[in-house]
C-alpha cells in the first residue's frame, strides 16, 4: 500500500502521476441566455455542485429550488468550530469544544491556485482567502524505523537526497560514463547546473559546507556580532535518506495540484458554504431527505421527508432535475432513469478518510519546534499533521489537523468510536511532538463513511469503470443530469464538484431551450 | 504508463520493511493473519456497526444482523469482493486495484469473514465456505490505473 510508507506523500505524488488529479476545464463564467421563461430545475443537494448550479441557474431566469439533507449548506465544504456538534451514522455525537476563532476542515482544505472555478466563486461570494503552505521546509518527514524513530526536517532529507544524487550523476558524466547520452559541450553545461542543483563544493562533492547547510541549515546559524560565525550541519548519508524512504516525501509538492500557490478561505472552508447558502436564501431547503426521485414526459417529481417531521412525505415538482446526490445514497433512491445511468451510479464504490482536529493548549508546533503551516508527513496510522496555516504567534490556543488517513487505516479508525479515534491519533502523533502529552485539550474525528450525507468521501474510479461508466453518469437522461465531484476528473476536490455542475447545466441548459422551442 | 505502474510496487518494498504499527493498526503485513471477527472490528463496522445492526441517514448500511440475503453465501463473498454500490472492493489482488489505497483481503479471509457474518448476529447458516469457493468467483480485475 502506497500510504503506508515514510512520505506518505508519495500517495499523492502517486495519485497524481497515476493521473488522478487533472487540470480544472473551467473557463470563465458561464453564459445561460435565453433560459425558456418559467422553466424550473430542482436540484438535489446544496454542496458546492449543487448550489454553483443553482446560483447560475438562478440568475439565467429559472426558477429554481434545492433540497438539502444537512440543517446546513455546504454538504462536505465544511467546517466545524466550537460549539459546534455533529452525530455520525451509529449514534456517537461529537461536541466540538475548540476556542473562539479556531476550527478544523473535515473535508477539502485547500484551493489550488489553478482551479480556477473555486477561485471565481470564493472572489464573487467575497471570501476573503489566505496563503495554504503544502510544502513547509520546516515540518517533518518521519517514519518510525528510521532514525530510531526521529522525525527529519523536509529541508535537510530535500537537500541530501537531491545533493547525494547529483554528486552521483557529476562523478558519472566525469567518468565519461555518460558519454553515449551527453554531448561533451552539454556535459560541461550538465556538471555546472548538477553543482547548483545539489549544492555540490569545487569538487563536485555532496559535504558539510557552507552551499550544502544554505539548503538543509546549520548546526550553528549565521548571525552578528561576535557569535556571528555559521558552522555547517552534516549531511545525512545516501544510505541513509534511502533506507529511510522518507525521499518518497521530498517531491510532495511538485504535483500540479499541490504547487504554490495554494490557498485557504479564512475562518475555514466551510465560509463558501454558508456564503453560498446566504447567496441562495430561501432558494434551499433544509432538512429534506429524498426518498424518490420520478421523472415523466414533461418533468421530474421528488419525494422527500422532513427529518423534524418524519413520516409526512412531500412532493416537489419541476421540468429539470439536476442531482448532486452522492453515489452510494443516489443507489438506494428509487429513480426512473434508464440501465446506463442506473448502472454507473452503483459503480462507484466512495473512499474511505478520516480527519481529526486537535486543540492544544498552546502553540508548541510554532513556539518549540519553529513550524508555522504547512504539513508533516508520516509512516503512522495518522498520516499527516497539519499545522493551521493562519494565527501564527498567536499567543493562546491552537487546533492542528491530527490526522488525515485514508485507505485501509481510514476503515480501521471508521470503526472506533470518536473518542478512541482521537485518543489514539494523540498517542501516535506525541511520537513525533511529545508535547502532545502535556499540551492536548480536546478533538474531535470525522470519518467520513460514518458521514450520514455522504457515506463515504469521494468517488473512486478506476480506469475500467471510467471506460464502462463515465460518460453514462455524465449523460442527461430524460429530465435528470447529475452533477458532483464523482461526475468529474478531478475526484475529490471542489473543483470536480464545480465543473461538472457547469457542464451539466449548460447541457441541461441546451436541452429546455431545445424544449422551449418545440413547446 | 508501463513505468509509472512501478511507483506502487518501489513504495511498497519500502512499507514492508519499515511498518511499526501498533497492535490495533493492522499493516500489510499483519492484515493478511487477521481472522474473519478481527477483520469485521477493524473493518467493516466501521459502515455496518458492531453487532451488524446498519445504520440509516440520508442513505442506509444494510443491517446485517438477521440478513435473509445471507442465506447465499455466494451474495455475501461477492459483495465482498467487488463492493456495492458504494461499498469499497476488497477483492483486488495485493497491490492493484482502487485508487486510494486499495485493502486486499486473501479468498481465505473473505471466507473467513463471510463464514463469521453469517454465523454471528442473529444469523445461524451453518455452511462453512472454504477460500478455494472463493477463490472459483469472479474477482475484479487487476488494472493499471493511469491517466485517462
Amino acid at each position: 500500500m502506497i500510504g503506508a510508507t515514510a512520505g506518505s506523500a508519495a500517495m499523492y505524488q502517486a495519485m497524481s502521476s497515476l493521473g488522478f488529479a487533472a487540470e480544472s476545464t473551467y473557463r470563465g463564467p458561464i453564459d445561460l441566455q435565453s433560459a425558456p421563461r418559467g422553466a424550473s430545475v430542482l436540484i438535489l443537494g446544496a454542496g458546492m455542485a449543487g448550489m454553483t448550479a443553482a446560483y447560475e441557474l438562478r440568475n439565467a431566469g429559472y426558477k429554481v429550488q434545492l433540497l438539502e439533507y444537512n440543517a446546513r449548506p455546504g454538504g462536505r465544504n465544511w467546517t466545524l468550530r466550537g460549539g459546534d456538534r455533529y452525530t455520525e451514522l451509529g449514534g456517537h455525537t461529537q461536541q466540538c469544544e475548540f476556542d473562539k476563532d479556531l476550527y478544523i476542515n473535515p473535508g477539502p482544505w485547500r484551493i489550488p491556485y489553478h482551479h480556477h472555478g473555486m477561485m471565481h466563486y470564493t472572489k464573487l461570494l467575497g471570501i476573503p482567502l489566505e496563503p495554504f503552505f503544502q510544502v513547509n521546509y520546516n515540518a517533518y518527514l518521519h517514519s518510525s524505523a528510521a532514525f530510531g524513530g526521529k522525525p527529519q526536517r523536509y529541508r535537510e532529507v530535500k537537500a541530501d537526497y537531491q545533493g547525494h544524487i547529483a554528486e552521483l550523476l557529476a562523478k558519472a558524466t566525469r567518468q565519461n560514463s555518460l558519454d553515449a547520452s551527453v554531448t561533451k559541450e552539454d556535459q560541461e553545461m550538465l556538471l555546472e547546473s548538477l553543482r547548483q542543483w545539489g549544492a555540490l563544493d569545487a569538487s563536485y562533492t555532496y559535504a558539510a559546507s557552507d552551499a550544502s547547510s544554505d539548503r538543509r541549515g546549520y548546526e550553528k546559524n549565521p548571525g552578528g556580532g561576535l557569535s556571528a560565525r555559521p558552522v555547517p550541519s552534516k549531511p545525512i548519508a545516501l544510505h541513509d535518506v534511502l533506507d529511510s524512504g522518507l525521499w518518497s516525501g521530498v517531491a510532495n509538492g511538485d504535483t500540479y495540484d499541490m504547487q504554490t500557490s495554494l490557498f485557504q478561505p479564512a475562518g475555514g472552508m466551510g465560509r463558501i458554504g454558508e456564503a453560498f447558502g446566504r447567496e441562495l436564501g430561501t432558494l434551499i431547503r433544509y432538512n429534506a431527505k429524498v426518498t424518490d426521485i420520478h421523472q415523466d414526459e414533461h418533468g421530474v417529481t421528488v419525494a422527500f421527508t422532513d427529518s423534524r417531521e418524519p413520516g409526512a412525505r412531500q412532493t416537489v415538482r419541476a421540468d429539470w432535475c439536476l442531482c448532486t446526490i452522492p453515489l452510494p445514497i443516489l443507489a438506494q433512491i428509487p429513480m426512473n432513469v434508464g440501465q446506463a445511468m442506473a448502472s454507473a451510479i452503483s459503480a462507484v464504490p466512495y473512499a474511505a478518510a478520516i480527519k481529526a482536529g486537535l486543540q492544544f493548549k498552546r502553540r508548541f508546533w510554532e513556539e518549540d519546534d519553529k513550524i508555522f503551516g504547512g504539513i508533516t508527513y508520516t509512516d503512522l496510522p495518522i498520516m499527516n499533521i497539519g499545522y493551521p496555516n493562519t494565527g501564527f504567534q498567536s499567543g493562546g490556543k491552537g487546533v492542528l489537523l491530527g490526522a488525515y488517513v485514508w485507505g485501509m487505516r481510514a476503515m480501521e479508525f471508521t470503526a472506533m468510536t470518536p473518542p478512541e479515534r482521537v485518543k489514539k491519533i494523540v498517542g501516535y502523533g506525541s511520537q513525533i511532538h511529545p508535547q502532545y502529552t502535556q499540551e492536548f485539550e480536546n478533538g474531535v474525528a470525522v470519518a467520513w463513511h460514518r458521514a450520514p450525507f455522504t457515506l463515504g468521501c469521494f468517488g473512486m474510479w478506476t480506469s475500467e469503470t471510467r471506460a464502462k461508466h463515465y460518460e453514462d453518469l455524465c449523460q442527461i437522461d430524460g429530465r435528470i443530469a447529475i452533477a458532483g465531484e464523482h461526475a468529474s476528473f478531478l475526484g475529490g476536490w471542489q473543483e470536480g464538484a464545480v465543473t461538472s455542475a457547469l457542464d451539466a447545466i449548460g447541457r441541461l441548459h441546451q436541452r429546455a431551450i431545445a424544449q422551449g422551442e418545440r413547446a | 504508463m508501463r513505468k509509472l505502474a512501478l511507483v506502487p510496487a518501489l513504495l511498497f518494498l519500502v512499507a514492508a520493511g519499515a511498518h511499526a504499527d501498533s497492535p490495533l493498526f493492522t499493516s500489510r503485513a499483519t492484515l493478511s493473519s487477521l481472522s474473519g471477527e478481527q477483520i469485521y472490528e477493524h473493518i467493516c463496522q466501521g459502515c455496518h456497526m458492531p453487532g451488524g445492526v446498519g445504520a440509516v441517514g440520508a442513505g442506509f448500511y444494510p443491517k446485517l444482523a438477521a440478513n435473509k440475503n445471507f442465506v447465499s453465501w455466494t451474495f455475501v463473498a461477492l459483495t465482498v469482493l467487488d463492493g456495492r454500490n458504494g461499498m469499497p472492493p476488497f477483492g483486488f489482488p495485493e497491490g492493484q486495484g482502487m485508487k486510494s489505497g486499495p485493502t486486499h483481503l486473501t479468498d481465505a479471509q473473505i471466507a473467513d469473514v463471510v463464514n463469521y457474518v453469517r454465523s454471528h448476529f442473529g444469523n445461524a447458516y451453518k455452511a462453512e465456505v472454504t477460500a478455494r469457493q472463493v477463490a472459483a468467483l469472479p474477482h475484479p480485475k487487476a488494472e493499471l490505473i493511469g491517466p485517462q
